[in-house]
């Protein structure tokens, strides 16, 4: 590994946090337009060209209020907390892979932050820290609605963490038959190149169409959107676990809301949709247009996945704090464990054949 | 690449594991009034699974799977059939028990069934790993049916001393093993057993003999050894009567099994550290659980007490021939006639005390008196389980003692002799308090209180328990032959 | 292998930061005066310990220690504090009057396990690290030689579950049972 390796290694994580943090302040604007558009209004459309610059003067004047420290804080764990929230989120994105891997110089170049073996696994992993934002936020505001928000926060990201885990297991088993077992995302990525039929791209999405939908309602309830955001149900809660909290730490947790929209959608269509996939008309047009576009596809994958968040954000009602859980629990686990169950026999049965025909 | 699995061996473990996943399915849909039949499927299950074992030891020879880790043979299914036979006495003596108070019925014999199925898995363990974690499944849910009687502050004592001093144990033991795996590399019996020979040679001898007492006191608690006793008495009252049955006969069997088999077949280049150990624990067992269970009022914490001083009695062999230096297949035979001949009477004791508990509606020895006057059957029974248990002929207890007692002649030597006078006049104090039980409810006057003319007869499974054990209890110490058959099997692996 | 050559190596230095992080955790853990912060020291003892097996390139072993550990049985602990009593500052009942006597074993413990920890091993190198254990092989460990334990940890974590829910369930009268049951 020499400089230019080492460079390569740190403009791939550049590249992803420059990603994200642009993706952000589009979604924010996205988010208020779309939903502006759905219930009949205009939206943001002062700041700069259809109110694009909204997101950025919102965060310049969270930037620059007070920080308020109410008395009853503690006070390390207050000022950690909003930390807690942006790195996990940061860091999730890093094993999604943005585009098709191209030489440039010799050198093979990954569009992805980091290609560990155990991505899926990764994924899981900081997802599951996330809920410590929230937690100690709570705790630490020395208050009791951050306190009671936190307390639903952390019930609800366990009980949906499980359905995203067992879906996650169905896909993985699924593209094992083809990749050769891999929990790591370019592996899956590159499990689902190609068509069926020779129309029907090969996604995931299509033989594991119940583990997409259990996959899709639990990152909903993972981020906290509605209709599952309970955490921060304004008229039972006043703002939930960050009641409590102003200025730019305020803004991060809504920095980490919308980062992990992102990512989680990414990683949505990574897993489903076929990832950075598409076609790329090699030899036809320009060559940089050929290596550009699977990072389009991802891209337009991804949104068409927050658009459905933000849709269904604009038409549903929030759930009732049981039908949350009774959802959680009663339906998505054991509907994930059942599609697990149906999945592996229809995998092994293809691998091996049926029982008794050895 | 695969392993051969060889179904018929581990056909006891997949009935078993069939069983529990039935109980717990009846449990869902069975409503409550018909919660019984989860005990009527239990017991079938275990019996039929000591069909395979039959089958298994007509066919005899030794089966190994999974490189050897997991080893059904004529000592592990020895073991097994005691473990099973054990647990289907504690499942007869439960039903009545269970379904008089409200008690979860589905859940006691699931997690009943579930540590049955630790203790067969531990039987066959032939590496670090299986062991453990078949030990953990025969105690962890007993933590749980300590407590089963939620309502009372001492059930809830008895769950959580247990549970806090077993996984101290078990954290402990735990320790030891991951030095041995350090040390050696190997997870498998064989393995460690190669490779034992140089580590206990150079610096890493003090590792070593660390890693053995740390397992030691693992087992200890396990087989609630002195030093390591505190939990017992107070658990075995706390809990609901067939659960301390089980902890005293099943539990504490799968404690000694797991002990012997790690010491004898890991650990025999490691036994100038842990022969000493166990010759203290066996004499400080035997000394102190005597000493104490003298003074105790209440039936079931003289049995505790007692359990603690036969866990002595049943080191005896193995830590006199190890410290004399001797072969071991002696003592190892003998301890597994003991621990046989142990759990048998053991469980007649406690379904005794069942009944007699029922009879009298007390738990204190006073309360017994004269017992014999207005039961007479049970009367008997609680002399013959008594007596045996303090090793009068002609009943099993003396064959028991008698195989403990030559198995430590043949090994010889000072520090042997020594123990055995102190086994010896610890077996004449142990005869003083087990006659004092006989003595009250034989030769006392009933007390004007007393409930004679109450027609509550045991329900039929706890007879039949009692009628078993009873029955055996009189045959092997008649037929003493029959308790070595198990001796002789177990000398094939001290052989092999 | 001497002192500079020992410091030359960066991964010398990760590792003593790594330990040096477990252990102070560790012991706040057991000294901290609140048991929230106590519960939080625990996530840096775990998230150090899988910092060391990600230098022995156990990548799996150390995600599933942060997925299992870090973010399931500790949020369950927290959870389990707020939903009781979630006390800021210092929490009294978390001391001990006996706090010397378990300081003296605790240090005569460690003092014992090191000696001969390092008597047994001080001589010996790490080797076999480099790249990451394929998980496919972990995989077919677990169901191939270790199979057995593998599946029998299924039924002790079955046991602990069911048996800890039914003690810590309110129980229903009779009554209420057969109500429940007419539904």
């Amino acid at each position: 590994m020499d400089g230019v390796d080492i460079l390569i290694v740190v403009g791939r994580v550049l590249a992803v946090f420059v990603l994200l943090l642009v993706t952000t302040i589009f979604n924010v604007w996205l988010e208020r337009k779309t939903i502006a558009d759905m219930q009949n209004r205009v939206g943001p459309d002062r700041a700069g060209p259809f109110g694009l610059l909204q997101t950025v003067a919102d965060g310049l004047k969270l930037f620059f209020k007070e920080q308020i420290n109410p008395s009853k804080v503690e006070y390390g764990m207050f000022v950690l907390a909003p930390f807690l929230a942006v790195i996990p989120a940061l860091l999730l994105f890093m094993v999604v892979p943005f585009g098709r891997p191209f030489t440039i110089g010799g050198r093979e170049v990954l569009l992805q932050g980091a290609d560990l073996n155990v991505g899926v696994l990764f994924i899981l992993a900081m997802s599951s820290l996330a809920v410590y934002a929230v937690v100690l936020a709570g705790w630490s505001s020395g208050s009791k609605y951050p306190l009671l928000g936190a307390v639903r926060a952390t019930a609800q990201a366990i009980s949906y963490e499980a359905a995203i885990g067992l879906s996650i297991v169905s896909v993985v088993m699924f593209s094992s038959t083809r990749a050769g077992g891999t929990l790591s995302l370019a592996g899956i990525v590159e499990s689902q190149a190609g068509t069926y039929l020779g129309f029907l791209p090969r996604w995931n999405l299509f033989p594991q169409v119940v583990a997409f939908v259990i996959f899709f309602l639990a990152i909903i309830a993972e981020t906290n959107r509605a209709p599952f955001d309970l955490v921060e149900a304004e008229q039972e809660l006043v703002g939930g676990f960050h009641t409590e909290y102003s200025g730019m730490r305020f803004a991060m947790y809504q920095l980490a809301e919308y980062m992990n929209i992102f990512s989680m959608s990414a990683i949505c269509a990574t897993l489903f949709l076929g990832g950075w996939n598409g076609p790329t008309f090699d030899g036809q047009i320009p060559a940089w247009v050929s290596a550009v576009l699977p990072t389009v596809w991802l891209l337009i994958k991804t949104y068409a996945v927050i658009f459905a968040f933000f849709w269904i954000r604009a038409t549903m009602p929030r759930l009732r704090y049981d039908q949350l859980m009774q959802i959680g629990w009663k339906r998505l686990i054991p509907a994930a464990l059942v599609w697990l169950i149906l999945s592996t026999v229809a995998i092994s049965v293809r691998q091996f054949g049926l029982p008794w025909s050895a | 690449m695969g392993f051969e699995i060889d179904y018929l061996a581990i056909a006891p473990e997949l009935i078993l594991v069939a069983t529990i996943v039935m109980v717990l399915v009846l449990d869902f849909v069975l409503p409550r009034r018909a919660k019984y039949f989860t005990a009527i499927a239990s017991v079938l299950g275990v019996t039929f699974a000591a069909l395979p074992l039959l089958i298994l030891a007509v066919d005899g020879g030794s089966r190994e799977m999974f490189d050897g880790s997991y080893t059904v043979d004529t000592f592990a299914l020895v073991l097994k059939g005691l473990f099973i036979v054990a647990g289907y006495l504690v499942l007869l003596m439960s039903v009545s028990y269970i379904e008089g108070d409200r008690y979860y019925q589905g859940e006691y014999y699931f997690l009943i069934l579930c540590s049955i199925l630790g203790s067969l898995v531990m039987a066959s363990s032939r590496d670090l790993i299986v062991l453990f974690i078949g030990l953990e499944l025969t105690t962890a849910p007993l933590f749980m049916l300590a407590g089963w009687r939620k309502g009372d502050m001492k059930s809830n004592e008895a769950s959580l001393k247990y549970y806090i001093l077993g996984v101290l144990s078990t954290a402990l033991m735990l320790f030891g093993m991951s030095l041995v795996f350090g040390l050696t590399g190997e997870v498998s019996f064989d393995g460690i057993r190669e490779g034992i020979g140089d580590a206990a040679a150079g610096d890493a001898s003090t590792a070593l003999g660390l890693a053995v007492l740390l397992i030691i006191v693992g087992f200890g608690f396990k087989v609630s050894a002195v030093p390591f006793h505190f939990w017992a008495p107070d658990t075995y009252e706390g809990a609901p009567t067939p659960v301390t049955a089980y902890l005293s006969v099943n539990s504490k069997a799968a404690g000694f099994v797991g002990m012997l088999i790690l010491m004898y077949l890991a650990l025999p280049g490691a036994s100038n550290y842990w022969a000493p150990a166990l010759w203290i624990m066996a004499a400080a067992s035997m000394t102190i659980g005597n000493l104490a269970a003298l003074r105790q009022q209440n039936i079931v914490r003289l049995l505790a007490y007692s359990s603690i001083a036969q866990a002595g009695f049943m080191l005896v062999p193995f830590a006199a021939a190890a410290v004399s230096g001797t072969d071991l297949s002696e003592a190892f035979s003998a301890t597994v006639v003991y621990l046989v001949i142990y759990s048998i009477m053991n469980l007649g004791a406690f379904a005794v005390v069942i009944a007699g508990a029922r009879k009298t509606g007390t738990g204190d020895i006073d309360g017994w008196a004269g017992l014999g006057s207005y039961d007479a059957r049970l009367g008997v029974l609680a002399a013959v389980f008594f007596f045996s248990l303090a090793g009068i002929p002609p009943l099993a207890g003396w064959f028991a003692k008698f195989v403990m007692f030559r198995s430590v002649m043949i090994a010889g030597g000072v520090s042997t002799v020594a123990l055995a006078v102190i086994a010896a006049v610890n077996s004449v104090i142990a005869f003083y308090y087990y006659a004092r039980v006989v003595k009250s409810i034989w030769l006392d006057g009933a007390p004007a209180t007393a409930l004679g003319d109450r027609a509550d007869t045991p329900a039929g499974s706890l007879r039949l328990a009692l009628i078993i054990a009873g029955v055996l209890t009189v045959l092997v110490g008649i037929y003493p032959t029959l308790a070595s058959v198990f001796g002789d099997a177990s000398r094939v692996l001290a052989a092999g | 292998m001497n002192l500079g050559d020992w410091i030359s190596q960066p991964v010398n230095w990760v590792f003593t930061l790594l330990a040096l992080a477990s252990a102070y955790s560790g012991v706040r853990v057991v000294t901290s005066q609140n048991v929230i912060r106590a519960a939080l020291f625990l996530v840096g003892a775990l998230a150090s310990s899988a910092g060391l097996f990600l230098l022995l390139s156990a990548e799996f072993v150390a995600l599933t220690l942060v997925l299992v550990y870090i973010g399931a049985v500790i949020v369950l602990f927290l959870f389990g504090i707020m939903i009781t009593r979630a006390p800021l500052g210092r929490d009294v009942a978390l001391d001990h009057k006996r706090r010397a006597p378990a300081a003296i074993t605790s240090i005569i413990l460690f003092a014992v396990l090191s000696w001969a920890s390092i008597r047994a091993f001080a001589g010996r190198e790490v080797t076999g690290v480099g790249d990451a254990t394929d998980t496919r092989l972990l995989g077919e460990a677990l169901l191939g030689r270790f199979v057995v334990p593998f599946e029998v940890v299924s039924f002790l974590l079955l046991a602990a579950l069911i048996g800890g829910i039914t003690l810590a369930r309110k129980d229903l009268s009779p009554a209420e049972e057969e109500a429940r049951e007419a539904t």
